[in-house]
């Protein structure tokens, strides 16, 4: 424990909590706008769901090309739950259009929150169960698994367009208030704080929740399947069911992460299911240092403040540029990310200060 | 107790038309240290695969019989399964987690539970952690306890891989060229401890160095093209003509 | 019975398609286990080549040549996209190779930037091309109109295929290119430059896709987002027929695309596409190593 409490990766996490807890501060103070608050908020679920893809790829060696269908997927289960909460639990209005009388079923748990809590998490646990408990069984690894995924992703994108009456297809889920209520505008202020900090209490225990399990002889297994996944199985472990369990639990981040987002972002749209949006979370972890959890959480953090700032008017070409050479140099030339790196120059400063303490 | 550990019946693997092993028969003999020896190609290699579940056999049967004399048939399990009844194995090409630790290396080879739960609440017992590092002394990686396995020389390697198998205390051990990249003293030491182990657990070894298998085999089975050749005792297989002339004679592969 | 034949009609029509973009995958992910995410936008790069061509010709020479320009362009469209696939093996992925998900992940980002020139240059907005006169309307059939622009299609398929199966298996540079896949550094010793075989085989499966984006570009609307539209069911076809196989590529681009067709006779073509890539996914649970496997001594990874 003492050890976890002195590591440098923990204590850079502590500090950006901690940045993190003055910003509603800063706002009600008035220095801040409160479109920079709810920004951040949706950066807070984009770093949990970096956490889990870190896990699986970072540590595992797992990459999955389709991490947005579960963000999706709990983004689209917390939006029908807040949009039922608004309509009063009957029909909403693209269903209407779609030709429904009344609400599907698949809908009929996200009229009340518990139930809506639990699906979030259950049906992308199940999926990402299924597809791992086959592919990993199967022994589908490397890229095979990627493309794979992929092709999920995008078949999952053609059905959810496809079925408008259920989803309203390209439109997505809009209009909608967070669980708190509307989040928008100064007098809704103190909703934007109890969100805001809720967020950030869930991405505080994802983290810590993530450390302990790497921590534990789990972490060492992880990085055992990555190094070697068939000397794994030859030292009794089945390699097949830790990747399953680490698949199904960064899906769950995912999925959390999704609810957590759409209540700052109101709206879900099916853009967050598709191919380039799942391949963008992996380059949050990629910049940031894939294989350090703190790096993930940087990364996401740094990349959409980044863009949250160039893209917008003129510059928004350029960015588009700066994202594709920034990650491609990363995977070339850097490939532990911005913790990597600065790990490494923190080792090399300490291993001369100590030469130099030898000499004296 | 059935007095063989391990029952090698009839015994055969094609691949696409390549017959790496035409029936192969062997009985290894309980607290034994038995050789496979042969020239490239003879199927020494492929044989272990068959045994730990690497490979699948075409024909043929491999039975197990472990300490409490439950028969396990090798050849119809998954490999992870096979190491959790006790049947370890070191392969020719050094392959250690190279990102982790000496020890965490240890660790995860230890015997026991290896299920996803147990591997995030279970902790390391004292005995464990002593049973890590008696072993870690016995091949000299003592004081190397926290590098990282991939940091480590070739030789270093060979024994952490060895100490590995050695650690999951299993009843029968297959080595794969363990001397491959040793020099003569650590050959020798090699097989001081092979023989210090012996009355734990059955040892079947692949190697091309004739003076260490004089210096450790009980039992030495030659195998040439897929097929077993002949099987006795060194002196035995030294002696033979039919020995010398496809594999001897030729002063071994790899002559040390 | 007209039913029939336009389904089969469409279906040899989706298939060709789907063969012509996933040919030049079957090389480099096939051959060399490269996975290069910026095919698709290769295609792209082919079908804006034909749309500036079709541009030039439109604009400065005589209105009686302007079917020619697409003769040029596919060679055109060849040659930029070989020598973007030259540059692209150089600079980023001969510095991966051994790192099949890195590489699949910095031509990630290559992509990115292919796709946001794109933007730059023509906006974000479609163009179209306008068919070369000898390609419009079709062949009719009874009361089944085929049109010319997919029998083309599927005339260059033919075509493409006999020449990269001619260069494969008749050449003398396809044999350095096998070898060179099948054990590089046994044919480093037979004194074939390695580097380079593998700069042109990259080429190949580059220029490839560029002819691909020429004839894509004359079945609607070409913008910046068209190479993503083909990519999933390239990668899929190439995975299924069994990495290394060109004649797997050429039956599992048949099966995608029949399967597809038949489909969409019961339900809307986005919800076809889905249900035949799960059909896939799942037939690769079976057989991860898709319908044609190459079989070696060679146990581990």
């Amino acid at each position: 424990m003492k050890k976890a409490v002195k590591d440098p990766k923990n204590i850079t996490f502590a500090l950006i909590a901690v940045i993190l807890v003055c910003m509603p501060l800063l706002y009600t103070a008035g220095l801040l706008k409160s479109t920079m608050v709810i920004f951040l908020g949706k950066c807070i679920a984009f770093a949990i769901v970096a956490i889990g893809l870190d896990i699986i790829w970072g540590y595992t060696g797992i990459l999955s090309l389709g991490h947005g269908l579960y963000f999706a997927l709990g983004a689209y289960g917390m939006g029908m739950y807040l949009k039922m909460q608004a309509t009063g639990g009957r029909i909403t209005d693209f269903m209407q259009v779609g030709g429904l009388t009344k609400l599907p079923a698949i809908w009929k748990p996200f009229l009340s929150l518990p139930a809506s809590i639990l699906m979030i998490i259950l049906v992308p646990a199940l999926l990402a169960g299924v597809i791992g408990y086959f592919s990993f069984k199967n022994r589908i690894k490397g890229v095979y698994f990627s493309i794979i995924t992929q092709a999920l992703t995008w078949a999952a994108y053609s059905l959810f367009i496809a079925l408008s009456p259920y989803t309203n297809g390209n439109v997505g889920i809009t209009e909608i208030q967070s669980l708190v209520g509307s989040v928008k505008g100064k007098a809704n202020g103190g909703n934007l704080m109890v969100l805001f900090y809720a967020a950030l209490v869930l991405l505080v225990l994802i983290y810590a929740l993530s450390c302990f399990l790497l921590s534990t002889k789990l972490g060492k297994i992880l990085i055992a399947i990555q190094d070697g996944e068939n000397r794994t199985y030859f030292s009794g472990y089945c390699v097949s069911r830790y990747k399953n369990f680490v698949y199904i639990l960064s899906a769950v981040f995912a999925a959390i992460a999704g609810a957590v987002f759409v209540n700052f972002n109101g709206s879900i749209t099916p853009t967050q299911m598709t191919i380039s949006y799942s391949v963008t979370m992996v380059i949050w972890v990629a910049v940031g240092g894939r294989g350090t959890l703190v790096g993930a959480v940087i990364g996401a953090f740094l990349i959409n403040l980044c863009e949250y700032n160039l893209s917008s008017g003129s510059l928004v070409e350029i960015w588009q540029y700066v994202i594709g050479i920034l990650f491609t140099l990363t995977v070339l030339f850097f490939k532990s990310g911005i913790v990597g790196v600065i790990s490494e120059k923190a080792a090399a400063l300490r291993r001369k200060k100590k030469m130099k303490e030898a000499e004296a | 107790m059935n007095e063989n550990v391990l029952e090698i019946k009839n015994v055969s693997v094609v691949f696409d038309g390549f017959r790496a092993l035409t029936e192969v028969s062997v009985n290894v003999k309980r607290n034994t240290i038995h050789f496979f020896i042969g020239p490239n190609g003879a199927g020494k290699t492929t044989l272990l695969d068959i045994i730990c579940g690497k490979t699948k056999k075409t024909y043929g049967k491999v039975a197990f019989f472990s300490k409490d004399d439950q028969e396990y048939v090798l050849t119809d399990m998954k490999e992870y399964k096979i190491v959790g009844v006790g049947v370890g194995r070191k392969f020719q090409v050094p392959s250690v987690f190279k990102n982790l630790s000496v020890f965490d290396n240890m660790e995860l080879s230890l015997k026991g539970n290896k299920g996803v739960w147990a591997s995030i609440t279970h902790r390391p017992t004292r005995e464990e952690l002593d049973s890590i590092n008696e072993t870690l002394e016995l091949v000299g990686l003592a004081d190397r306890k926290d590098v990282l396995a991939g940091a480590l020389a070739h030789g270093e390697k060979q024994w952490l891989e060895i100490a590995m198998q050695l650690v999951q205390k299993p009843d029968l051990i297959m080595l794969d060229e363990p001397a491959a990249g040793m020099g003569k003293p650590e050959t020798f030491k090699t097989g001081d401890i092979l023989k210090s182990i012996k009355d734990r657990c059955t040892i079947i070894v692949v190697e091309h160095d004739m003076d260490f298998v004089k210096q450790v085999a009980d039992t030495v089975t030659v195998l040439h093209e897929g097929r077993v050749l002949m099987e006795g005792s060194i002196d035995d297989v030294l002696a033979d003509e039919t020995v010398k002339s496809v594999y001897l004679g030729r002063g071994g592969e790899r002559d040390a | 019975m007209n039913e029939i034949i336009m389904t089969l009609f469409n279906g040899l029509s989706a298939s060709s398609i789907i063969l012509l973009t996933s040919l030049g995958l079957a090389i480099t992910f096939g051959l060399m286990r490269v996975i290069n995410m910026a095919h698709g936008e290769f295609i792209m790069v082919g079908a804006y080549t034909t749309y500036m061509i079709h541009n030039i010709f439109a604009a400065y020479l005589p209105s009686e040549i302007f079917d020619l320009y697409y003769i040029l362009a596919i060679p055109a469209a060849f040659a930029i996209t070989f020598l973007l696939g030259i540059l692209l093996e150089k600079f980023v992925i001969s510095k991966l190779y051994g790192r099949e998900i890195d590489s699949l992940l910095a031509t990630w980002g290559i992509s990115l930037i292919f796709q946001q020139a794109a933007r730059s240059i023509f906006g974000s907005q479609g163009v179209l091309v306008q068919s070369p006169s000898f390609l419009s309307g079709g062949l009719s059939l009874g009361s089944v109109v085929i049109s010319y622009n997919r029998l083309f299609i599927l005339a260059l398929v033919g075509v493409c295929l006999f020449l990269v199966w001619f260069i494969m298996y008749r050449s003398n540079f396809g044999a350095q290119m096998r070898a060179t896949m099948q054990n590089r550094a046994m044919a480093q010793c037979l004194g074939i430059n390695s580097r380079k075989v593998d700069s042109i085989t990259f080429g190949i499966g580059s220029g490839l896709a560029g002819i691909a984006g020429c004839s894509v570009a004359l079945l609607g609307s070409v913008d910046s987002t068209l190479g993503q539209n083909y990519i999933v069911n390239s990668f899929m076809s190439v995975v299924l027929g069994g990495v290394g196989k060109l004649l797997g590529t050429f039956i599992s681009s048949n099966i995608i695309g029949f399967s597809s067709i038949f489909v969409e006779n019961y339900t809307s073509s986005s919800i076809a596409k889905a249900i035949v890539l799960v059909i896939v996914i799942i037939f690769l649970q079976k057989r991860p190593q898709g319908l044609f496997v190459i079989r070696s001594r060679a146990l581990d990874e």
